[in-house]
């Protein structure tokens, strides 16, 4: 069995739209993603990661490169490529004029489960995502995040090897993105391979195993969490406590240019570029009489993310 | 296989999901028989002249009710797609285990099925209340033509349906097609009175091609040959328009 599930080469998309200038959503983009890790797709917003999805998908064809899903070209063999995937798009996606029990009723059956077996699945997921109270009601009735709740569960009705989630958790409240993640680590347990894109990086930190960082098209950084992170190793995380905070202080502070900065009731957090200019922020601070202690750690995903996207193209290659 | 009948599934529900819809889709036909063709029937008490023949205008017209219904009910399921697209699970579709052909032969499988429905209840009643003489052993034909038909001007207008992204500018679109599809055909009136020019127009439209088989198979009246080379057109212009309804899908995105 071939250990890669998605082979991803060299992904170049232009959309050409009548009247406009070309757009090239994605300029050579190359991955792989081994059998049962979760994997995601990081970036800002119009970086690509949909278009990216869309033709692994096999809604969109490709402008050049090759994709394969488990060994399935997406351009030659969409069909055994669906046969083997399931998607939640990013844009919602439901029969709005059929009840909730109904939609997972015809997911189950395109999916090619039978009468018995899609109820007793439909009624796990029912339970899984608490959309109980809502089994009778149309999905036009239903709130934006119910919707999407249903648009979710329904993937976890059916075993497919290859998830593809375009934000899943977006507009969820905090329980049941809790639920999805779970759900989604558990899926990830039983051997599937699992290739999501999200803004939350803590959800991103928590769930792969590997990621992508993509901006305009390319990939600006890829391994694991942890090699993402090292990028940054250069980066320190400072956290200084104060009694009060001073604004002078504050702005001060902001001098050293740091690539993110955060102020609390009585704390201020920076990711510093240079870890020389740890002592100078030091004595900064030292000069408020408020001043109570600091802490010095590594950078997050985030800090990486945030320095990696706004750095000018030249320099992120 | 099951990818269809999974696709028949969905619009069974979509179709139950609202029992008005149903009812004038399966009552439809016959309405305007009753309605449109007695009026029509009084107005013109001599009958119409057919092949050499006198028949009343409701038994000229029974054929261009059935063909007027396979012709709505494709437009009803082509409308479809411009719902199913504002939900966005159009696209969720187009990522399931079925091939594009599938996606649209399910949908038009169950419809033809509504088709056949109403078709039998038009001949029926039409042949009970108005007395229309039908040629019962041709029966089996009718029903092939109505799937036939149904099948045809789906897939000819999904590629419309397709392409053309705006709902308002398909309705625009429809209501061209069906001014000069609908009277510029053997639908309403015989072909052979009407001027040269509209008699070239109407023979090279599919609608005719359909109606005059339905017209030999329902009441018997027609040249066989013609009508032989009219169901060959029309089957050419079934399999051209689904081959290009299924390309039509893959440009969608
Ligand atoms: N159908 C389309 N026609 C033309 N341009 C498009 C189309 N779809 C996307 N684009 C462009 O391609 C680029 C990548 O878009 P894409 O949707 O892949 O971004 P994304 O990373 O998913 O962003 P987001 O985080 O906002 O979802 C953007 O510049 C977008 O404007
Ligand atoms: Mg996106």
């Amino acid at each position: 069995m071939n250990p890669i599930a998605i082979d991803v080469k060299n992904l170049v998309k232009v959309y050409h739209k009548r009247g406009q200038p070309p757009v090239r959503a994605l300029d050579g983009i190359s991955f792989a993603v081994p059998r049962g890790q979760i994997f995601g797709l990081l970036g800002p917003n119009g970086a690509g990661k949909t278009t990216t999805l869309k033709i692994l998908t096999t809604l969109l064809p490709a402008t050049s490169g090759s994709a394969h899903i488990l060994g399935f070209d997406v351009e030659r063999q969409p069909f055994e490529v669906r046969k083997n995937i399931c998607v939640v798009l990013q844009e919602n996606a439901a029969d709005l004029y059929l009840s909730l029990r109904d939609n997972l009723r015809t997911y189950g059956r395109f999916h090619g489960l039978d009468a018995r077996e899609t109820e007793t699945r439909a009624n796990h997921v029912t339970e899984l995502f608490d959309l109980g109270e809502y089994r009778n009601q149309r999905l036009i009735d239903l709130s934006g995040g119910l919707k999407r709740r249903l648009q979710v569960a329904k993937v976890f009705m059916v075993d497919k090897q290859v998830v593809f989630l375009d934000e899943a958790t977006t507009g969820m409240d905090a329980i049941n993105k809790r639920t999805t993640i779970q759900a989604i680590k558990q899926e990830a347990r039983k051997g599937r391979t699992i290739v999501l894109t999200t803004h939350i990086l803590a959800e991103a930190e928590e769930l792969c195993d590997s990621l992508v960082i993509v901006d305009r098209g390319r990939i600006a950084a890829s391994g694991s969490v942890e090699d993402v992170k090292l990028i940054g190793f250069k980066f320190v995380h400072v956290t200084m406590m104060f009694r009060r905070l001073n604004p002078r202080t504050i702005a001060a502070l902001r001098q050293f240019t740091p690539v993110s900065m955060e102020t609390r009731n009585t704390s201020i957090e920076m990711t510093l570029k240079k870890e020389s200019d740890v002592l100078k922020v030091l004595r900064a601070a030292k000069r408020d009489k408020n001043f109570v202690n600091f802490e010095v750690g590594g950078a997050t995903l985030e800090d990486v993310f945030v320095e990696l996207v706004r750095m000018p193209r030249e320099e992120s290659r | 296989m099951k990818a269809i009948l999974a696709v028949m599934y969905r619009e069974y529900k979509i179709r139950i999901s609202s029992l008005t819809w149903l009812f004038y889709d399966l009552l439809m036909p016959f309405a305007y028989l009753l309605i449109f063709g007695i009026g029509f029937d009084r107005a013109f008490s001599t009958g119409i002249m057919l092949s050499g023949e006198f028949v009343t205008y409701n038994d000229f017209f029974l054929a261009g009710v059935l063909s007027m219904a396979c012709f709505g009910i494709a437009i009803n399921t082509s409308y479809g797609f411009f719902v199913d697209r504002d939900n966005g699970i159009f696209y969720e579709f187009l990522t399931y285990p079925m091939t594009r052909g599938q996606f649209l032969l399910g949908k038009i499988t169950f419809n033809c099925a509504t088709s056949l429905v109403q078709t039998l209840i038009a001949v029926l009643l039409g042949a009970w209340v108005l007395e229309i003489g039908i040629r019962w052993e041709l029966l089996l034909f009718v029903l092939a033509a109505v799937v036939l038909g149904t099948s045809g001007w789906f897939f000819f207008l999904t590629i419309f349906a397709l392409r053309i992204r705006r709902n308002d500018m398909f309705n625009t679109f429809i209501n061209v097609a069906y001014f000069v599809l609908l009277f510029v055909s053997s639908l309403f009136y015989p072909i052979e009175p009407l001027p040269g020019w509209m008699q070239t127009v109407a023979y090279a439209n599919p609608l005719t091609w359909h109606t005059d088989a339905l017209r030999y198979f329902t009441i018997g009246l027609g040249d066989l040959s013609t009508i032989a080379l009219e169901l060959v057109g029309f089957v050419l212009f079934l399999l051209a328009s689904f081959w290009l309804a299924v390309r039509s899908i893959q440009r969608l995105i």
